[in-house]
């Protein structure tokens, strides 16, 4: 669906997307993910050929972005970041007035935008005023709106931000929905809707993709140092004494607890350290009360890769 | 070319939707209105009619207003939709800049020819004025309001390529109002003030107050519509080639 070769965007003061390359294939929901600043808007932006690139090509649908625009724009329902809509029109009149701007033929149009209104539950606000509905309404009418020529693709540019977090679980639901019939690049920088929806990930930092795969790759990749916690019933240095008799095991944290409690943090490159501590535990005679690994989370993953210690991605 | 009317259609309705519409009508109608009552003292006062109907649509009060009106028509036409956003939501539809930048144009035409209606009323009511035989005389009047299409078709187009520079509608507002009010006022004086006869005769080519007045007593110069026609046409043009290149910044 999307073939992005070599793509470079200049802007005066910064190089905003450094010769990157990457394919979405039909049917696929991809997460574009990396911090404000990354370069995330200015390829979805090229993408939806709104902005023309330095060098390289875009194909989208088999249409060249350069060349072929209008045919790509015709096949692209794009969410821009902002979500601009039109405050003083009523959400109907909008729906209409975009329908009619996308080429939708007029005997279904209406049909259409009953059609987009239902999926975003907006069957209730049709006749309200834009500029008095709350956020979240209007980033829906801003989705009902990429979503009524009936794209093959939909560029979804943080189509949660600024929303509560009702609002925002029920927009993921919306757009896990849409996935079943429209090929998805939504961008974020928040990690957990990422999580939520995306079947692959892409990370992107300083105009280049760090990394690119499905969430679980990304874990197993980075999974080689594992962080356990535990807590036990014995003094801090005897801990850090007796720690030092298995192999590869690094205290990242202790803290006292109360009642002659303490909590540790112990990093290991080995796959599974909990048996050596509960061995430790055992032989030492220390009560123990939790032991756990913890899990990676696509925080870690991205803060890993962002800042450059994902070495071996 | 449905792309064009759907935005030519909505551009029409959030015009006469705004209430900035209105309070310009308002006072356009307000000068009209003391251009016309002055054309009748100068009937009663025995001017000549041919002077008389110079004052019809090319009074010097309405000469003024121009250059102050049409940068309020156009000063939001394409700034607004920069500032909003909106402009990013626009062009990312199969919508093609030209269609864009005419359909906003065409609008303003249309809102600025509504503008004069209140003129043809005046002429209807100056028509049953006892006493004065032949006035108004029809082709005068076409010939006029022709003109002041003409003059509005330039003046807009000028205020256009504005806001296409600006997304800043006071900014666009000011910069047009300093580009027309100056070369109407410095081409008027150069046409009737000016000591040296090369730099009068530049003057009566240019000054859109000059062609006024002769739009007004029915005199229509192929060589002036061809200028406006053309005018307008690159200033269109310049405006959609800055709007292209300004897609994304």
């Amino acid at each position: 669906m999307i073939k992005v070769n070599s793509v470079t965007k200049k802007y005066p003061a910064r190089l905003a997307v450094d010769d990157i390359s990457f394919e979405v294939s039909k049917g696929e929901i991809v997460g574009f993910l990396g911090p404000n600043g990354a370069g995330k808007s200015t390829t979805m932006r090229m993408i939806a050929a709104y902005l023309p690139m330095d060098s390289g090509t875009i194909e989208v649908a088999g249409f060249d972005v350069a060349t072929q625009s209008r045919e790509v724009r015709r096949r692209v329902g794009y969410l821009p970041e902002s979500c601009p809509l039109y405050a003083d029109m009523r959400v109907d009149e909008y729906l209409h007035f975009r329908a009619e701007l996308k080429g939708v033929n007029r005997y279904i149009r209406k049909t259409r935008v009953n059609d987009v209104k239902e999926q975003c539950g907006l069957t209730e606000v049709g006749k309200r005023i834009i500029g008095q509905l709350s956020k979240g309404y209007r980033q829906r009418v801003g989705l009902a709106d990429s979503l009524v020529h009936d794209p093959d693709l939909l560029i979804l540019d943080e189509p949660t931000v600024g929303l509560d977090p009702f609002q925002i679980r029920q927009m993921r639901d919306l757009i896990r929905q849409l996935a079943e019939e429209h090929t998805i690049l939504l961008s974020t920088h928040i990690m957990q809707e990422v999580e939520a929806t995306c079947q692959r990930i892409m990370i992107i930092c300083d105009g280049c993709i760090v990394a690119s795969d499905t969430e679980a790759n990304l874990h197993r990749m980075l999974q080689q140092k594992t962080v356990v916690e535990m807590e036990v019933l014995t003094s801090k240095e005897e801990f850090e004494e007796k720690l030092k008799q298995i192999n590869g095991a690094e205290l990242r944290m202790v803290s006292e607890q109360p009642h002659g409690w303490i909590w540790v943090e112990v990093e290991t490159l080995s796959p599974d350290m909990r048996v050596d501590l509960f061995k430790l535990a055992v032989e030492q005679g220390w009560t123990l009360r939790e032991l756990k690994e913890q899990p990676h989370s696509l925080e870690d993953i991205f803060v890993q890769i962002a800042t450059g210690e994902g070495a071996t991605l | 070319m449905n792309e064009f009317f759907a935005l030519f259609k909505k551009e029409l309705k959030t015009c006469f939707l705004s209430p900035v519409t209105y309070i310009v009508m308002f006072f356009f109608w307000v000068l009209t209105g003391a251009n016309f009552f002055w054309l009748l003292w100068q009937l009663i006062g025995g001017s000549p009619l041919s002077v008389a109907m110079q004052m019809m649509f090319g009074g010097p009060l309405l000469a003024i207003a121009l250059p102050i009106v049409v940068p309020l028509i156009t000063m939001r036409l394409v700034a607004e939709e920069r500032k909003q956003g909106t402009f990013e939501a626009l062009l990312t539809t199969p919508l093609q800049v030209p269609f864009l930048v005419l359909a906003k144009y065409f609008s303003a035409l249309i809102y600025y020819m509504v503008l004069w209606l209140p003129a043809i009323a005046y002429l209807l009511m100056a028509g049953k004025l006892p006493g004065v035989p032949g006035f108004p005389d029809g082709g005068a009047v076409l010939a006029g309001i022709f003109g002041v299409m003409l003059v509005g078709s330039l003046y807009i187009a000028i205020g256009l390529l504005m806001s296409c520079l600006s997304s800043n509608q006071i900014v666009a507002a000011i910069s047009s109002f300093a580009v027309l009010f100056g070369t109407a006022l410095t081409l008027t004086l150069l046409a009737y003030n000016s000591q040296s006869p090369s730099l009068r005769i530049i003057g009566q080519y240019y000054s859109s107050y000059k062609h006024m007045m002769d739009f007004s007593r029915g005199i229509v110069d192929s060589r002036m519509v061809l200028m406006y026609i053309c005018n307008s046409a690159w200033v269109l043009f310049v405006a959609i080639k800055v709007t292209e290149a300004k897609k994304g910044s």
